[in-house]
């Protein structure tokens, strides 16, 4: 009966439209809070009346620029309110929305920009209209920009420049007389029409414009939903600071909240970010193991430089967690250790939460890019109650298969959401089937052919197993597994994220296809790094004065060490890591030929291409 | 700024609010509460030295305001006080007056003396304008002392228990009470002043005057602002003083009176009224404590007429240790002690904050 209910709801949410839906939520529930959003200090409040009067007004004034149904609106820049009040208006008339990484290339937004043909590129600040705005003539597509901050602008004199307040003032001025306009547009976008279009990482190429349609991106955050019930439960906080390009952002900051209690808030400046995770103290995290990563070295430098006592309460604290988190994962029951870890929790472990203001987080949830095990680990050391999600903006709600809540034992990625099929192939591709998959590659229906076959497979280029206990386990990009002479499959990626684990390590890219030994490039932490060095008056003049350090080359070379004999008791991994070279500089997705995409996922060919020399150091003395 | 996470505000009404988490109500109302009962248990020694405290911390916020926030030394602080109690005294033994009618009165002369010995300070810096405000202490003394021996309260005079209405102002705690009321209206009126914009604006000049003129704070109208406000403060809690003693005499003012109120806000700890509470109940407490433990250790009688000249040499003594090890006083104990935990388990604040 219950599973009726579900199939029926579904059923319901595909027949309906990200902004109609919205209008529902205005109707039922008008007086309560929509987003909270961060001017000059104070979180102000809006309700979902005031969300529908900013979206109306934007809506209307989007239309009186010519933006029509089937139209592409382009955005760029770091997520804020009237980001998300333009993209909900922009659906509302029907238009087709996509997010461009604020850290792309330009020839990346190049490429995006022609690929996409938006008419309207709304960009968040005036970094992003300098970015815009030199492209502007080859784009012919390209009618009007909209800026949303319009400080420093004050020497722009651009004919198709509006600015997001201009836009709304005009939009007002018309809804005056027309109050109910919102309504009447948004009643002539179907189900079926394409939502966005959320453009893949590229890692293993170009970017691919995924489409997206309105009742089956619904439906697919439902499934989520279903997936962690807890956040029916309660009235939730939530903070905004994903892209909203990504898939899960988008989901985050603009579909979950019409469709369960979720609060957004959008913190001051994303640079700000810590103080917004501090002051609002979210409920639900949805977060990238990079986040992780970062938040996790902070902790773990900021403990060593700690006074000897809390030092010790902290090693202490982490072997007794560790040990009860075993207990946790083996589902083994131990009450004294679990009383003993209580009070490690409160006396070490929330203290450090809260500073960093994930102390009241119930459910967290990484996607994006593999999250190593030690890291999660650490999390729910912690007291972070983490789960892992293997998705792709191929999946209309951005999930494939998500781990369940409550301490998860890291690895897996758990069980697919209820709304799919997941299957492996001959070589250990990841393929996907179901409902609430995406419409088609936008604009190239060849490539669509290339990965989704007849029967509806979805190719996914993971290679991945199950685990004994029915979950899966992603172990690598199909193309860069490396088979090793037994014909064991080795995981580049298993090795990295170990190696990311360390504080001191921001990226590393193994090198052992056809090779004798496996060896690795690091970048280096650069914070962390120059930290330890002036901690230990190592003196030194700027990055590569660090990194040629021999004592700093050492310490690298102590921590892979380390994760070497981890990745053996561990993982069962033999195959040593024997060489390492540090990369001469920051990898950063903005430069042009980046080696990094905009979600830092690593470019792994044109790395090795770049580095050919410094890879080839490492296996000449054999 | 609250030190837990999840305090957000969604109004500036809200961001006005001095007490912002969960922790802080919870040892407020322990504070409260505390007070509240003390005077039941307190032996009466005891809720005596508190309503010292109480009547002190006045006088101490108030030089807190003036030299720890405006930046104005003043060393005539006991004549602020000393013009509070005498026309208290003058009005009280000529007219009968009442508490309501010399309390106010009280504070308008220290309004004037204010302005007056305040003009100075427009011109003097430093070490000249401390002697222009010792020459006030001169004066007004003088002036009471020649109000004593002409009428012929040689000893001193003697002042009855105030009485608002039928009721007499007789009772230790009573008097309690009423202090307590007194210096926590003081407290908060100082902790709302600082933090607004006469508070920025003697904060300016305390830390720049130029650069407090160029930011357009109005330098002459607020030194004399901070002076007025203190010799306000200062000349009434001179009056309480006075009604809390039943006694007025040239000696109570001495300089060594003006000596212990700048102690408190340095060994508090200049800039901030937490400060003032703390150096108020220390330099009060210091001579008893002195006393004790004479006594505990046993100090032969004949000693003990040196006590006063212990009193003394260890009252320098302290004031010169804080100086050179702590010269934060004791906030700056208070808040290394408060971050220990707050920033437990690291050492310091972390990333970002």
């Amino acid at each position: 009966m219950r599973g009726m209910d579900k199939a029926q709801q579904y059923q319901e949410l595909r027949n309906k439209t990200v902004p109609g839906l919205f209008l529902e939520r205005v109707r039922t529930v008008p007086d309560e809070v929509a987003y909270r959003a961060k001017k000059l200090g104070i979180y102000e409040e809006r309700t979902w009346l005031d969300f529908h009067q900013l979206v109306a007004r934007c809506a209307i004034g989007f239309a009186q620029l010519g933006v029509e149904h089937g139209d592409r609106v382009a955005f760029m820049g770091d997520p804020c309110e009237e980001y998300t009040i333009c993209e909900l208006a922009a659906q509302a008339l029907g238009a087709i929305t996509y997010g461009i990484y604020p850290t792309s290339s330009s020839a990346e937004l190049l490429r995006l920009m022609t690929d996409g043909k938006a008419c309207v590129f709304v960009a968040g600040n005036q970094e992003y209209l300098d970015r815009i705005l030199p492209l502007s003539k080859e784009l012919s597509a390209l009618e009007h920009v909209i800026i949303i901050d319009t400080r420093g602008m004050l020497g722009y004199d651009h004919s198709s420049l509006v600015s997001y307040e201009k836009l709304s003032e005009k939009g007002a001025e018309q809804l005056a007389s027309r109050p109910g306009a919102l309504e009447d547009i948004v009643s002539s976008v179907k189900p079926s029409d394409g939502l966005c279009i959320v453009y893949t990482s590229g890692a293993t190429g170009h970017p691919k414009g995924v489409l997206i349609s309105h009742g089956k991106h619904l439906a697919a955050t439902q499934a989520l939903i279903e997936h962690y019930p807890v956040l029916l439960e309660r009235s939730h906080r939530t903070v905004v600071y994903l892209p909203l390009s990504n898939v899960i952002g988008r989901v985050a900051a603009l579909t979950l909240p019409l469709l369960a209690p979720v609060i957004p808030h959008y913190g001051e400046d994303i640079e700000d970010l810590n103080q917004t995770f501090f002051e609002v103290a979210p409920t639900v995290l949805f977060t990238v193991p990079n986040y992780l990563k970062k938040f996790a070295s902070g902790i773990l430098i900021d403990i060593e430089n700690s006074s000897a006592l809390k030092k010790l309460a902290y090693t202490i604290a982490i072997s007794i967690g560790r040990q009860h988190l075993n207990n946790v994962w083996e589902k083994k029951r131990d009450v004294l250790w679990k009383l003993v870890y209580l009070f490690c929790r409160c006396a070490v472990f929330r203290p450090i939460l809260n500073k960093i203001g994930f102390d009241k987080v119930r459910i967290a949830l990484s996607t994006g890019a593999p999250l190593p095990s030690q890291l999660m680990a650490l999390w729910q050391i912690y007291g972070l109650n983490l789960s892992e999600a293997y998705g792709m903006a191929e999946m209309g709600g951005g999930i494939i298969s998500a781990q369940r809540p409550n301490y998860p034992r890291p690895g897996d990625v758990g069980k697919p959401l209820a709304c799919l099929e997941v299957m492996l192939s001959d070589t250990g591709e990841i393929l996907v089937r179901g409902e609430e998959l995406f419409e088609c590659y936008w604009d190239n229906p060849e490539l669509t052919d290339e990965f989704r076959d007849l029967k509806g497979w979805l190719r996914t280029e993971d290679a991945g197993e199950w685990t004994a206990d029915g979950g899966l386990k992603i172990l690598d990009r199909i193309s860069d597994s490396v088979s090793h002479p037994d014909k064991k499959r080795i995981s580049l990626t298993t090795i990295e994220s170990a190696l990311k684990s360390s504080p001191y390590i921001n990226e590393a890219v193994v090198v052992g296809k056809d090779r004798a030994y496996l060896s690795s490039l690091i970048e280096i932490d650069f914070e962390a790094v120059s930290d330890w060095a002036s901690r230990h008056n190592l003196p030194f003049t700027g990055f590569t004065g660090l990194i040629q350090h021999p004592a700093v080359i050492a310490h690298i070379g102590k921590e892979i060490d380390r994760v070497n004999s981890e990745l053996k008791s561990h993982e069962q991994i033999h195959e040593q890591i024997q060489a390492f070279r540090i990369i001469p500089g920051e990898l950063t997705p903005a430069e042009d030929g980046a080696l990094v995409t905009p979600t830092r996922k690593i470019k792994r060919k044109f790395v090795y291409r770049k580095f050919e020399t410094l890879i080839e150091s490492m296996y000449e003395s054999t | 700024m609250a030190f837990a996470s999840g305090y957000f505000k969604t109004s500036y009404k809200a961001d006005l609010s001095l007490v912002e988490t969960r922790t802080r109500w919870l040892f407020l109302a322990i504070l409260i509460i505390g007070l509240i009962c003390f005077p039941f248990i307190a032996s009466p020694f005891l809720l005596d030295l508190a309503s010292q405290v109480c009547l002190s911390l006045i006088g101490a916020v108030a030089l807190m305001l003036l030299t720890g926030y405006a930046g104005q030394i003043s060393l005539g602080h006991a004549g602020f006080i000393a013009a509070g109690a005498y026309v208290t005294a003058i009005l009280f033994k000529e007219f009968n007056a009442p508490i309501w009618v010399t309390l106010p009165a009280s504070g308008l002369v220290g309004a004037i003396l204010g302005i007056i010995f305040g003009l100075p300070s427009l011109r003097l810096k430093g070490v000249y304008l401390a002697l222009s405000t010792l020459a006030m202490h001169f004066i007004v003394v003088y002036m009471g002392a020649e109000y004593e021996s002409r009428r012929g309260f040689a000893t001193g005079i003697v002042i009855k228990p105030p009485s608002i209405g039928p009721f007499i102002i007789r009772d230790p705690l009573v008097w309690y009470f009423l202090a307590l009321i007194a210096a926590v209206a003081a407290l908060l009126f100082s902790i709302n002043l600082v933090r607004s914009r006469s508070g920025r604006a003697w904060v300016a000049i305390r830390d720049r005057e130029v650069v407090a003129e160029a930011i357009g704070v109005k330098v002459p109208l607020y030194k004399l602002s901070a002076f007025v406000t203190g010799a306000v403060m200062t000349s009434i809690s001179g009056c309480l003083f006075a009604y809390y003693r039943g006694f007025v005499s040239v000696e109570a003012y001495s300089l060594f009176l003006t000596i212990q109120y700048v102690a408190m806000i340095i060994i508090g700890g200049l800039g901030t009224i937490l400060g003032a509470v703390l150096g108020t109940i220390f330099v009060v407490l210091l001579p008893y404590t002195i006393d004790a433990v004479g006594r505990a250790l046993q100090v032969p009688a004949r000693l003990t007429t040196y006590m006063f000249a212990i009193q003394y040499a260890s009252f320098g003594l302290i004031m010169i240790i804080f100086l050179v090890v702590e010269p934060g006083g004791l906030v700056a104990v208070w808040n290394r002690i408060r971050n220990y935990f707050i920033l437990w388990p690291f050492k310091r604040r972390p990333m970002g904050r």
